[in-house]
């Protein structure tokens, strides 16, 4: 068994988490995922514990990959049927390279053996020892970013819904602004383009982390997408759906002129 | 290096009366767990995952708001809901940049189970608390 493989490589969940063979299997289906690499658990919880030896593995083997790095925690049972640790376990943005990897995989590794997190595993009936596997990609440092539901999550209608804002989608994600709103018909004709109000985008600062920035007041309602970027998330949510099945649930970053990948997940708060 | 320092959970009463090769098994497990100052550490009433030792630094303890007593170098908490499976007793708070080491409950069980002498030690603290809440009624 490989304890650091590149994303492409990510086969096995019971190794790496569905998330890293999830990305994985989007590179192999050549989905325009950033490249990355995946660590198992027990070489996560090695380097946790000051293991020198497994922190010199995880520099060697990511010491190829461009930073800065976005560390996602791909937790062996993260993303059961009946359960989601999304917010529970922490997704570090921005680590500035290999050097800084063994403190960001062990503040993922304590996120995910919290207090909060074992309450939450109480509560679901997974009340067993966490294996945090990870995965390390390369950050595109986006212009915009944001979500696509491949079908309307609230409706449960058969339309794209697309909700985008400035920088990082972490902005969208968590709540920070009201994004411009976009639907797409099966077609990829838009049948509703509506600005948010975006007073704020986070940003990839030198030094590692990122900050919250205030926007430009002309920034705030204008449109973050203009056509030619929604037929390109058109077309990228045609072929997730073609590789991965209908129904997904897309999180996607503009930088640099190209459109990226970042997860692709079933929907799981899809209407009747 | 590997785990805890062993001149760090030597301080500990906890440990106190473990041999070096015994201290040396347990320190492996211990994993750095360092806390910016104004961090809750535990908050009351959540699940418990962690015991910690603190090898550095200063945490206040608080039961229902209300300031309990401060917790320094050699100190431990958070054992109790590890023990029965229960909530928090009390809120930690670092107080300043707080240095600890900390043992999961996946790493702890296992280790009371295995460790009399921890074992019968964690059964005087709850004896000691238990008269103490008690003398308090």
């Amino acid at each position: 068994m490989s304890r650091i493989v590149p994303l492409k490589a990510a086969l096995d969940v019971a190794i790496h988490g569905a998330k890293a063979v999830g990305l994985g299997q989007a590179l192999r289906d050549g989905l325009p995922v950033p490249e990355g690499f995946a660590l198992s658990g027990p070489l996560v919880e090695a380097v946790t514990s000051g293991d020198e030896a497994a922190e010199a593995e995880v520099r060697a083997a990511v010491g190829s990959l461009a930073g800065p790095f976005a560390v996602r925690s791909s937790a062996i049972d993260e993303d059961g049927d009946a359960s989601s640790f999304a917010g529970q376990h922490l997704t570090l943005l921005n680590v500035p390279g290999a050097a800084e990897l063994p403190e960001a995989l062990r503040e993922i590794w304590w996120s995910a053996n919290s207090d909060a997190a074992i309450t939450y595993r109480q509560k679901v009936g997974r009340f067993s020892r966490p294996s945090v596997a990870v995965v390390v990609q390369t950050l595109p440092a986006p212009e915009t970013a944001g979500v696509l539901f491949t079908r309307n999550p609230v409706t449960g209608a058969d339309e794209r819904l697309i909700e985008a804002s400035w920088g990082l989608g972490e902005a969208v994600v968590a709540g920070l602004v009201i994004p411009d709103h976009f639907l797409l018909d099966r077609q990829g004709q838009v049948r509703e383009r509506r600005p948010g109000y975006k007073t704020v985008a986070i940003r990839p600062v030198a030094t590692g982390g990122t900050v919250e920035e205030e926007l430009a007041p002309d920034l705030v309602e204008r449109l973050c997408l203009d056509d030619a970027q929604l037929a390109a998330l058109h077309q990228l949510a045609l072929r997730c759906e073609a590789v991965h099945g209908p129904d997904r649930d897309l999180e996607w970053a503009f930088a640099d002129g190209r459109l990226h990948l970042l997860q692709c997940r079933a929907i799981t708060t899809s209407g009747s | 290096m590997r785990g805890a320092p062993i001149d760090v959970l030597q301080r500990v009463p906890l440990f106190a009366d473990l041999n070096p090769d015994e201290l040396a098994q347990i320190a492996l497990l211990f994993k750095e767990r360092d806390f910016n100052q104004g961090t809750t550490i535990i908050q009351e009433g959540s699940g418990g995952a962690a015991f910690f030792v603190i090898e550095a630094g200063e945490a206040t303890v608080s039961i229902r708001g209300t300031p309990h007593s401060t917790l320094g170098p050699g100190d431990y908490f958070g054992e109790i809901a590890l023990i029965d499976e229960g909530p928090r007793m009390a809120t930690i708070t670092a107080a300043s940049r707080l240095d600890c080491w900390g043992l999961t409950y996946w790493d702890f069980r296992p280790l009371v189970e295995a460790n009399g002498v921890i074992g019968w030690k964690l059964l005087q603290r709850m004896a000691m608390m238990l008269r103490d809440a008690r003398a308090q009624q």
